[in-house]
């Protein structure tokens, strides 16, 4: 079951990867590009979130829940609905957007009617998750088990959340808030706390040591948790909302970093004395540079958080930034952490060679750090030059003087582009990785699991 | 099922069916008998070879043959070899990476993926309960209508056309690149009437390109849809007649400055204003 989860989701990554290029491509050349901005970021977006992040880590979840519960997992069957639910609303999603029927609404675009389908595969791992850990035959909970469930249950809520924007009462500064709760939740109740969580079970399964702090794994989850509504609704900073927004939004927005440090600190603790072990396991090093990155995203968010910084980076390129390093940095990464480790052990086949993960872990790292770097430039030069045309009146009269001040971050733009390219070779690494092994990977021991008396095994 | 397995089972804190399970595969792997591996988990030795897997009372298998078999072996069709079951750890286990705190296991090494004896349901309502609070806090309560003067408001209602090309201005993704949000910072002097967040267009939350709330008093229909479909730096959008007349309405009636801004009177000037008129 976990690996159709990872095979699906890495063919979703490809064309994620794909869409996301293109939308880089229409930001710099949009004259050229036959879809526009919007849609094809909301194409983007969605695939990455939901038909990568989503069918991956939830592959990831059925793979540790048998090994930390003892028990079998719970409607295979169910499973498999909800893999193949999920990936038809969001190829669904994907022609209704392009033919321009979609909602319009950010991240996702989805219209009204495909909520429900979404609603329903999302609830699927959470019954799978609840009713595996309720026959669980261990008692003893790795943290790995609560921050999964904790995932899952989030997510639910969040899409819930997100889909209520679209409600006839609901105002159009409630609309833009509901699209922020639900990208920055995405990031932090989804990717980076069940990521995280995840990569805690295979870097000790990998390394077999102990990991150092349970305590600061809980610190991590529920920090995260925390962290969810704030740091999105830091890019409103003076906007419409109420004021005092933005000051809870700066000093709530500080538990974003911590989580994402505790992580990190956790596991570098964990790894004090093994890192030279790192050398033939990708997986581990792929979760070791996700929660690096991670921490990188979190504190520039949280940095954006405060006001008098926030006057310059809301609304710019910024922000873009911050969500494609976190999508398509951390996440990526996380979830390689664990489709790394449990390939070779669902599959019985081994990764052949380990230069195309590390090909993976390379050009993404450069790909995804170059892009974020180059849009966080574009952004903050963006903020600036809007500050001194406004001085200057450059851009009153119908944005005259808005080409003038963007000249200066097409470079930075096209660097993006370029940046983007590479990032995608990173992805496609991935795919070849996944798909490889699952075709003709180097035959291995396959580990089984044996539960009750009849014999009857689960992978 | 035997004292020894009894015993196993006690000592290690799972299932005897599991142990027997497990100590048969033990003994296939090790060359040592059933008994001889019930012996070492009940705490009378040390079994050759073999690893803890502390992490699930399930196993784990290692059946030798694959590394010469042409085929990888099919989950379920596989015989069930099983892994040595987690030996019992001791709760400091998990809270630290010395090796002195946790207890060896059978085979003398540490137990990696140990727990405590947690309710993970707890957690779950833990989440549910946080979720609520940051929905509230973080969504509900930012999004809920102000009593604030008006600039543009959804009180200035758009015509049909403009309610239409406001639809159109959505779904093409026109947001994506433009805002239709002037906030009270430097950066945004001279774009129009502050926006409040009683706001009836569409906000969006990037700003590639001019903001676009009071577009309507800066430019006629003309050129609003010529820039639409690709004068100067704009990228042309392929849309059909009906879709950009209603998205050039629902642009030229965005206006921040057809209404006077109301300007809030201070309980004092009030005053003086009754006082003048009295």
């Amino acid at each position: 079951m976990a690996a159709a989860h990872f095979l699906v989701g890495a063919l979703f990554l490809v064309l994620a990867g794909a869409l996301q290029l293109l939308a880089l491509f229409s930001l710099r050349f949009g004259g050229l590009s036959p879809v526009s901005f919007g849609r094809m970021e909301s194409m983007s977006n969605l695939t990455v979130m939901f038909g990568f992040l989503v069918i991956s880590l939830t592959g990831g979840i059925y793979y540790v829940l048998p090994r930390l519960t003892g028990t079998r997992l719970w409607r295979k069957e169910l499973a498999l609905t909800g893999l193949l639910l999920t990936s038809a609303v969001v190829i669904v999603d994907l022609v209704v957007v392009v033919f321009g029927f979609g909602s319009g609404r950010q991240p996702l675009g989805l219209p009204w009617w495909l909520h429900i389908p979404m609603l329903a595969a999302l609830l699927i791992p959470l019954a799978i998750t609840v009713m595996t850990i309720k026959n669980r035959e261990e008692k003893r909970n790795f943290v790995t088990l609560w921050i999964v469930i904790g995932g899952v249950t989030w997510l639910p809520l969040l899409y819930l959340a997100y889909s209520a924007g679209d409600l006839p009462f609901v105002s159009s500064l409630g609309s833009t808030f509901s699209d922020l709760f639900f990208s920055a939740g995405f990031v932090t109740l989804w990717v980076f706390t069940v990521g995280s969580g995840l990569f805690y079970y295979t870097l000790v399964k990998e390394l077999d040591i102990p990991l150092a702090f349970r305590q600061l794994a809980a610190v991590g989850f529920w920090s995260l948790g925390f962290a969810a509504a704030w740091w999105g609704i830091a890019q409103m900073v003076f906007g419409p909302g109420p004021g005092w927004v933005a000051g809870v939004a700066a000093s709530l927005g500080l538990a974003f970093p911590i989580g994402a440090l505790a992580n990190a600190s956790n596991v570098s603790v964990t790894l004090q004395g093994h890192w030279e072990e790192l050398g033939d396991k990708p997986g581990v090093v792929s979760g070791v540079l996700g929660l690096y990155l991670g921490v990188a995203v979190a504190v520039l968010a949280s940095f954006a958080s405060f006001p008098s910084i926030g006057s310059v980076t809301a609304l710019t390129a910024y922000w873009e930034a911050i969500e494609y390093a976190a999508l398509f940095g951390v996440g990526v990464l996380l979830t390689a952490g664990i489709s790394f480790e449990a390939l070779p052990r669902v599959a019985g086949r081994e990764i052949r060679t380990n230069d195309r993960p590390r090909s993976f872990n390379r050009m993404t790292i450069i790909g995804v750090g170059g892009v974020m770097i180059s849009l966080l430039a574009a952004g903050l030069l963006d903020g600036y030059s809007w500050i001194a045309g406004s001085n200057s009146a450059a851009f009153v009269d119908a944005g005259e003087g808005w080409g003038a001040g963007s000249e200066a971050t097409e470079v930075l733009l096209l660097f993006a582009f370029g940046f983007g390219i590479i990032a995608f070779l990173g992805q496609l690494a991935y795919a070849a990785t996944v798909i490889g092994t699952l075709i003709n990977g180097r035959p291995v021991p396959q580990e089984v699991l044996v539960y009750g008396d009849g014999g009857e095994t689960d992978e | 099922m035997s004292d020894l397995s009894v015993a196993a089972a006690a000592a290690l804190g799972v299932p005897e069916s599991i142990v027997l399970r497990s100590a048969a595969a033990r003994a296939a792997e090790t060359g040592m008998t059933v008994d001889e591996v019930l012996t070492a988990w009940a705490g009378g030795g040390v079994v050759a070879g073999a690893p803890p897997a502390a992490d699930t009372p399930a196993a784990e298998a290692s059946p030798a043959p694959a590394e010469s078999s042409p085929e990888p072996a099919i989950a379920e069709d596989t015989p069930a070899p099983v892994e040595t079951p987690a030996a019992e750890p001791a709760p400091s286990a998990v809270a630290t990476p010395s090796s002195e705190a946790v207890p060896a296991t059978v085979s003398g090494k540490p137990p990696v993926l140990v727990g405590k004896t947690d309710n993970p349901m707890a957690v779950m309502v833990g989440a549910v309960a946080l979720f609520a609070a940051i929905f509230l806090v973080g969504l509900v309560g930012p999004a809920l209508p102000a009593e604030n003067p008006g600039a543009r408001s959804s009180e200035l209602g758009f015509s049909e056309a403009g309610e239409r090309g406001r639809h159109v201005f959505q779904t093409v993704g026109c947001f994506a690149c433009h805002t239709q949000m002037v906030r009270p910072v430097v950066s945004d002097v001279g774009l129009g009437a502050v926006t409040l967040n009683d706001s009836n267009q569409v906000l969006g939350t990037r700003r590639f390109g001019p903001d676009l709330s009071d577009v309507g008093t800066r430019l006629t229909v003309s050129q609003i849809e010529a820039v639409i479909t690709g004068l100067g730096d704009h990228p042309g959008l392929s849309l059909s007649q009906e879709d950009l007349d209603d998205l050039a309405t629902y642009l030229l009636e965005s206006q921040t400055s057809v209404e006077e801004t109301k300007e809030p009177v201070s309980p004092s000037e009030d005053a003086e204003t009754e006082g003048e008129e009295g």
